[in-house]
């Protein structure tokens, strides 16, 4: 027993160096031999897929992409999953990039979905807008005028040459937003600016920890539901019926959380043990 | 000193007033400024500032250089990072087929180049290091020394684990038998009798087995119990309650602070 | 400014604004008088207490562990003859935040030169670096220590998030300052800065407004401002009347704003239980 003690006490005390090799591990393994856990989607992405689902044939669907490199693991496959229901269900699909990152992420995935699985036409089926900067002044500027703001198309071609474009002159020509966030701007200022004075629906996606800051507006009815970080992307796709990378990260993320987890546990039974040890000494 | 005091706080409190108080204004060149313009100014304003910014970076790694301060090797890959960004950027494109503007999401140019081999693994590659900074920090943090560490300690863990497809395994029952096994522990630190902890952990064994045996051990039932229906409870009532007082009470601090700004009564931004 | 010149000042500007309302009101968007009427009765509020502050009253302003152990974070570095790390959030002058950072700056800056410990501040917006520079100036001339001061301790890393990070965590493990603070506006990098912190020992103050990094720097720092408690840095750094009296309106205000919430709800199901025709949520909408 006293050896037991000793050497939860000794783990206690661990170079973090061990812990993080251990976290390298349980991370890196699954990812080669998946468990192949079975994904049950929760009410928030439910409610994103039924409204998506819901929206008439032919809408003209608004995607914003505010997300970088660092965030793809979370953010892209939502917006993959999301841009192939849209697809199939015969949309027009106008995308937006509030970040500069956010427009080569979004080319890449249009390029993967559009062009390449569902073999589209750009201008007719759907058409990358691109980054313009200035943040929530972007925002309102899609609100009051969007062709002020964009003149051209991030291929360069001019707007008024897109057969998609016409009739979309501001925010409230689109039928639904989607916003695949990662940070400022991105969710918040869309229902800020854009949403709440139109009353356009809205969806988003977000990285876990912007869950928090998002929830009020979901619990207020202002966001139609949200796909809460890679948990939420590998429901979206369980329910579109395509996994992709949200399906494979999720093993490897079910068994760190639960590592995670074991290392608390252990380290509080470390703690009691040595308040008790101090006490009796 | 009317340049570097009284202007500043001027110009602070003349566009801090009519961009608060042209939201009420429904005149089309106050809603244009309030909407449009006072943020573009401020946008093309920090578009020039970075020059001063760039030029600081420069002055201060070429000093490294020069002075052959410690670590000035690195300096040299700053500056040649540096150069490479403002030459894939304005002089050479890499794809002649392109036009300048478009080049940078453009395929087969540099910038593009550089952005999915340099600067996409280089970003991907610190947001991961938070996934080995937030196990070291919970293995650090998080020990049950009150009520509110134990609280948060408990919720985290439920959130943890019942958010990932894992926690739809845990049956609510494996969850009796830990809440068992938990009150034995507290009713062995009130009593420090081993009698009474035998008793209590040996009936609640018990009553939930044979409450699990004659309902046919379903997964998620009692839901209270289920990881996954109780994280989804936790997001949408406690945390949302705390994260709009948190939100209320940021918000107030903003009010607060941008109107001692505009008012004239904080002017430590000016140094003063 | 005294009590009769504020007098007659706040009675002109109502009574012009009442003259405007009776005239019809010209260009005023009408649905957005609720709005209007909070911002106005809370800046009252506000001036009612900075003017009260100014005439002399003892106001309480509560402990705040994290303010306190500003002082004592500096003199630990000044023993150690170790520099300061001061980090004022990866975001620009445009957010309340950075600038309530910047202030900070001014009052810890103040204290390195005091104690003449060397002060580093690693900027991510070229912006934030002149007002930082700026402020640090006038911190070191007010100390009698001009001298102290250089340009270069304020300096621009880049504004890429996670460049800065790496950036401001080489600073961290080659220099091993003994104090790093963190107080701006954060978001993913807010670990990473911490953790490094904790590792190479040294005593951490953070202080943010942002929501999801609070945890993360309550979990890694020694000591965190939450929220408002970093809003109210400047009152209690500088312990002038009128922003001491400010932080005291703010209480003020949030109880008004705890009676509207009791009354909302009280209104709203008095509405729904079909008892009044009056819709709170109605009124209350803003557009």
């Amino acid at each position: 027993m006293k050896f037991l003690t000793d050497l939860i006490l000794k783990m206690g005390t661990v170079d973090r160096r061990w812990i993080f090799l251990v976290i390298a591990l349980v991370v890196i393994i699954p990812l080669f031999f998946p468990l192949g856990l079975p994904i049950r989607a929760t009410a928030t992405t439910q409610y994103v897929y039924d409204t998506i689902d819901a929206l008439p044939h032919g809408s003209k669907v608004l995607v914003s992409c505010e997300y970088g490199p660092s965030t793809k693991p979370e953010i892209h496959p939502m917006v993959l999953s999301v841009m192939r229901h849209l697809f199939k269900n015969k949309h027009k699909v106008y995308v937006t990039c509030l970040w500069p990152d956010g427009q080569f992420l979004a080319s890449d995935a249009l390029n993967l979905v559009a062009r390449d699985e569902y073999g589209l036409t750009y201008g007719e089926d759907y058409v990358l807008l691109g980054f313009r900067p200035g943040n929530e002044a972007v925002v309102k500027g899609i609100v009051s005028d969007l062709r002020k703001l964009y003149t051209i198309d991030a291929k360069g071609t001019k707007i008024t040459e897109i057969p998609m474009m016409e009739g979309v002159n501001r925010f409230e020509d689109f039928d639904f937003l989607f916003s695949a966030s990662a940070g400022y701007p991105g969710t918040i200022e869309w229902v800020q600016y854009a949403v709440d004075p139109t009353n356009v629906p809205m969806s988003t996606g977000t990285t876990s920890i912007q869950v928090n800051d998002v929830m009020p507006y979901v619990s207020a009815g202002q966001i139609q539901g949200i796909l809460a970080g890679m948990p939420g992307a590998a429901e979206y796709e369980a329910l579109i019926g395509v996994p992709g990378i949200g399906t494979s990260g999720m093993d490897a993320q079910s068994i760190a959380h639960l590592v995670i987890v074991l290392f608390i546990v252990l380290g509080n039974i470390g703690y009691f043990i040595e308040r008790n040890r101090s006490k009796k000494y | 000193m009317l340049w570097k005091r009284q202007i500043p706080i001027l110009i602070v409190a003349v566009i801090g007033s009519i961009t608060l108080f042209g939201w009420f204004i429904n005149e089309p060149n106050i809603k244009s400024f309030v909407d449009d313009d006072a943020t573009q100014w401020f946008d093309i304003l920090a578009s020039f500032a970075i020059f001063l910014g760039g030029f600081n970076l420069l002055k201060m790694q070429l000093q490294k250089i020069f002075r052959r301060q410690r670590g000035w090797q690195y300096s040299i890959f700053a500056i040649a990072g540096f150069f490479l960004a403002i030459t894939a950027g304005f002089f050479y494109k890499g794809n002649p087929d392109v036009a300048w503007g478009t080049h940078v999401t453009a395929d087969g140019t540099l910038f593009k180049w550089i952005f999915t081999y340099m600067f996409a693994p280089l970003q991907a590659t610190m947001f991961a290091l938070l996934a080995f900074f937030v196990a070291s920090a919970s293995y650090r943090a998080f020990r049950i020394r009150n009520f509110e560490a134990t609280l948060l300690l408990v919720s985290g863990i439920i959130i943890m684990i019942g958010r990932v497809p894992l926690g739809s395994f845990i049956s609510s029952w494996f969850i009796l038998y830990l809440l068992v096994l938990i009150g034995g522990i507290t009713v062995n630190s009130f009593f420090k009798n081993k009698q009474y902890t035998a008793i209590f952990v040996i009936v609640g064994i018990i009553v939930v087995t044979a409450a699990g045996s004659s309902l046919g051990w379903p997964l998620d039932q009692p839901g209270i119990l289920y990881l996954p229906y109780l994280q989804e409870w936790i997001y949408k009532y406690p945390n949302v309650a705390g994260a709009r007082s948190i939100m209320m009470g940021i918000g107030m601090g903003i009010f607060a602070t941008s109107i001692r700004y505009i008012l004239g009564i904080e002017k430590s931004y000016i140094g003063e | 400014m005294n009590d009769r010149d504020f007098i007659i000042g706040a009675g002109g500007v109502t009574f012009s604004f009442l003259i405007y309302w009776f005239m019809g009101h010209p260009f005023f968007i009408i649905e957005r008088i609720v709005m209007f009427i909070a911002i106005m009765t809370f800046t009252g509020t506000l001036l009612f207490f900075i003017r009260k502050a100014r005439r002399g009253e003892e106001i309480f302003l509560r402990e705040i562990p994290g303010l306190k152990a500003v002082e004592e974070a500096v003199g630990r570095s000044t023993e150690m003859g170790k520099p300061v790390l001061f980090v004022p959030g990866i975001m620009d002058m445009d957010q309340v935040e950075t600038v309530a950072g910047v202030i900070v700056l001014g009052h810890v800056s103040k204290m390195t030169a005091r104690y003449e410990t060397t002060l580093n501040v690693p900027v991510s917006r070229a912006i934030v670096m002149k007002a930082a520079q700026d402020v640090c100036k006038e911190s070191y001339l007010m100390e009698g220590r001009p001298d102290m001061f250089h340009e270069d301790m304020v300096h621009y890393l880049t504004d890429e998030q996670f460049a800065y990070a790496a950036g401001v965590n080489g600073i961290m493990v080659r220099e091993k300052p003994a104090a790093c603070m963190y107080m701006g506006k954060f978001y993913a990098e807010s670990l990473i800065l911490a953790e490094t912190g904790n590792s190479i020992g040294a005593i951490q103050i953070a202080g943010t407004a942002s929501q999801a990094q609070i945890p993360f720097f309550v979990t890694a720092c020694d000591y965190t401002l939450i929220g408002e408690e970093f809003f109210a840095a400047s009152a209690y750094l500088s312990q002038r009347p009128e922003l001491i009296g400010g932080i005291k309106g703010q209480d003020m205000i949030k109880i008004i704003i705890i009676g509207m919430i009791i009354g909302g709800v009280v209104l709203r199901f008095l509405h729904d239980g079909g008892m009044i025709d009056f819709n709170i949520l109605e009124f209350l909408t803003v557009r």
